[in-house]
């Protein structure tokens, strides 16, 4: 039992013992590792590969054509502004909703939170196609609250169903709960006697977020914009369901170009742009991580 | 110390488990069952478990039929694809049937051996298939059904109802934002919406299109036509230009009065209305002057099933005067089989609405053109807000 939960008693025992255990922190690691090479690293190549070679009649030969026609396409540029402005909006959209949502957590600690807690962690739990439909029977044309509006004599709301708006309303529903975990671990970090000593100074609200809170969570919004834009991204289900028939976004804009015009070659290009996009976010949080580790040694 | 064992039994047990929750996976080829795939919407998966499957086990004690839902016309190609990759192997394909497939899809199964050829294996009940169905002998015609358009009664009365495409083109423009119809690729009652205004801007004339004569060419020169039609609907359309996602959510648009005609399929609005999904004030029609385009949904057996001997006699069956009978009663849609060969009762009753034909699009490449076709040039249309 010891050995195990004491790092303490391992340093001192020596190098064999050390080298001991990294051994076993590689074999533990290196289950992962192997799948992350298999599943993810290996398609990663295998899928540029396909779009940048082609096999012609003299052998493998380098070209470019696909990625040309798609950045030559109208129709395909309108479908990726789409989603980059639908991403932006719904990442915009949660920062204001979560944020504030996140902050009250934090420090409220009445037995309301609890019950906004729950009520927020809630769309975790529902799966995004049952969410679609549910948005069709609520916000959709003479759904829900066309009926409760009706009913007090108001006019109908404009309906976002089939409208990129659909979309937005749904992801940002469905990316709550993740949002606002995040969000709510980071500002973990921030200590009450900080902003406890801050108040004591006669720090109002605003200066308390401005100048003790948000720098200190700086890195935690970082990860949560990078996961929140991956994630919406590459959405399917709500673009799908709720979203206009054009332009698309590029989830069933991809889905669409694989499985009915069946141009594999195509689809895996879009792919690769989208991948490439969501690199870079993918990399903000990298580097976050990797400062929050040095920040620590 | 004991502690520490416990945990190390803890990890035991815990990869035991996993490992023994992964086993049905594994197992999922060898196990014994009929795996039937198909395409269809929900309907038609819940008529296969609920319907044709209890009716086989009564003379088939010991056949056991798994229905798989492949989702699309696209994941049966997929399965497809992977019979005639297992094709002269030792590997099972794991699919003994497919159903709402033709053997067209899946470019040269036909010459490789994959389909089974229902003539030369002496199918028993392929004499009662209506002959105006059948395509080749390695698919099966065994139930239809139309595309109609479905109204709300309380709004346009029967007489009103339009009979024509010039009729139903007026209707349109004189009731903006009251007729939706489905992207072409994501149900079949918007694709054939399509396919009817790609007959109406080449004279009306559905044999013009052949699987075999599809070009870029001929393409180029038939289907602009129609995109022209169709972006000329489109500001009278809902929302001045909006498509829904499929079937289904059409008929919900209908249904909770956002709109008041749309295409339906037959079988599934009839469906709806046993449901009480529509109201009983829900009308149908058909146009006269050239009809919307049905289809026969086609079963397809490939030659290396593992339980080929059970599928066929899963086919004959579902040829059946009894299943045959209950696509009409239950599902709402056409036989397989000449009316001849279903109950009389059923026949006399339904006199009135057996279509003499239903005209019919052919799939293949001409489905590719289209639907990417109106993506380009009709969908975008207009700017909505």
């Amino acid at each position: 039992m010891t050995h195990t939960s004491s790092s303490g008693t391992v340093r001192k025992g020596g190098t064999a013992k050390r080298n001991g255990r990294g051994l076993t922190g590689l074999l533990l690691v290196s289950a992962p590792v192997a799948l992350l090479g298999w599943l993810i690293i290996y398609p990663i190549f295998n899928a540029v590969a396909r779009t940048l070679f082609t096999a012609g009649d003299e052998g493998l030969h380098f070209s470019l054509d696909t990625y040309q026609r798609f950045f030559t396409d109208g129709y395909a540029l309108n479908n990726l502004w789409l989603t980059l402005w639908v991403t932006a909006v719904c990442a915009a959209c949660l920062m204001a909703i979560c944020l504030p949502l996140a902050l009250y957590l934090r420090f409220a600690k009445s037995r309301v939170a609890a019950v906004v807690q729950g009520l927020a962690l809630f769309p975790m739990f529902v799966p995004s196609v049952i969410l679609a439909y549910a948005l069709i029977r609520t916000i959709g044309p003479n759904g829900g609250v066309d009926l409760v509006l009706n009913a007090v004599g108001l006019p109908k709301i404009n309906s976002p169903y089939l409208t990129p708006w659909g979309p937005v309303i749904g992801l940002v529903w469905d990316n709550i709960p993740l949002t606002t975990l995040m969000l709510v671990a980071g500002l973990g970090g921030v200590s009450d006697n900080a902003v406890e000593a801050a108040r004591d100074a006669g720090a109002r609200r605003f200066a308390l977020l401005r100048y003790i809170i948000l720098p200190q969570i700086g890195n935690a919004m970082l990860v949560v914009l990078s996961f929140t834009v991956l994630g919406i991204f590459s959405a399917f289900t709500l673009p799908y369901v709720l979203g206009p028939a054009s332009p698309e976004m590029m989830g069933p804009f991809m889905q669409r170009t694989f499985s009915q015009l069946s141009d594999s070659r195509m689809a895996v290009t879009q792919a690769v742009i989208t991948f490439a996009i969501c690199a870079c976010f993918g990399a903000f949080y990298v580097r976050s991580i990797a400062k929050n580790r040095e920040a620590r040694r | 110390m004991t502690a520490h064992l416990s945990r190390r039994g803890l990890l035991r047990a815990a990869a035991a488990s996993s490992i023994t929750l992964a086993m049905p996976r594994i197992a999922f080829a060898a196990d014994g069952f009929v795996n039937v795939y198909t395409g269809s919407d929900s309907n038609i998966s819940d008529f296969w478990t609920n319907v044709i499957l209890p009716g086989f086990h009564e003379t088939h004690a010991d056949a056991k039929v798994r229905v798989v839902d492949a989702g699309d016309g696209a994941g049966l190609r997929a399965i497809a694809d992977r019979a005639m990759a297992a094709l002269g192997t030792d590997n099972d394909p794991q699919v003994d049937l497919l159903e709402a497939f033709v053997p067209d899809e899946t470019e040269g199964s036909i010459e490789a051996g994959l389909w089974v050829n229902f003539t030369e294996a002496g199918l028993a009940g392929l004499d009662m298939v209506n002959p105006a169905a059948r395509q080749t002998d390695f698919d099966l015609p065994y139930r239809g059904s139309q595309v109609l358009l479905a109204y709300d009664a309380t709004r346009v009365s029967a007489e009103e109802a339009p009979k024509t495409w010039d009729e139903l083109t007026a209707w349109i423009h004189a009731n903006p934002g009251q007729f939706i119809y489905n992207r072409p690729d994501k149900g079949g009652s918007g694709g054939n919406f399509v396919r009817r205004a790609i007959h109406e801007a080449n004279g009306r004339d559905p044999r013009k299109f052949t699987l075999d004569n599809y070009s870029e060419a001929y393409a180029a020169e038939t289907l602009p036509g129609a995109w022209d039609i169709l972006k000329g609907l489109a500001p009278s359309l809902y929302e001045g230009g909006a498509y829904s996602s499929g079937n289904t959510q059409s008929i919900q648009l209908l249904s909770q009065g956002v709109v008041t005609m749309t295409p339906v399929w037959s079988d599934q609005v009839l469906q709806a209305l046993s449901m009480g999904v529509l109201p009983e004030t829900t009308g149908l029609v058909q146009l006269q002057d050239l009809a919307l385009c049905g289809g026969f949904s086609r079963i397809t057996v490939p030659t290396n099933a593992r339980n080929l001997d059970v599928a066929m006699q899963l086919v004959t069956y579902v040829l059946s005067k009894e299943v045959q009978s209950k696509i009409i009663t239950e599902l709402g849609g056409f036989p397989g089989v000449s009316w001849d060969h279903v109950d009389p009762a059923l026949r006399a009753k339904y006199a009135d609405v057996i279509p003499a034909t239903i005209p019919t699009f052919p799939a293949g490449d001409w489905d590719a053109a289209i639907n990417d076709g109106w993506y380009r040039n009709v969908a975008p249309g207009i700017a909505r807000s």
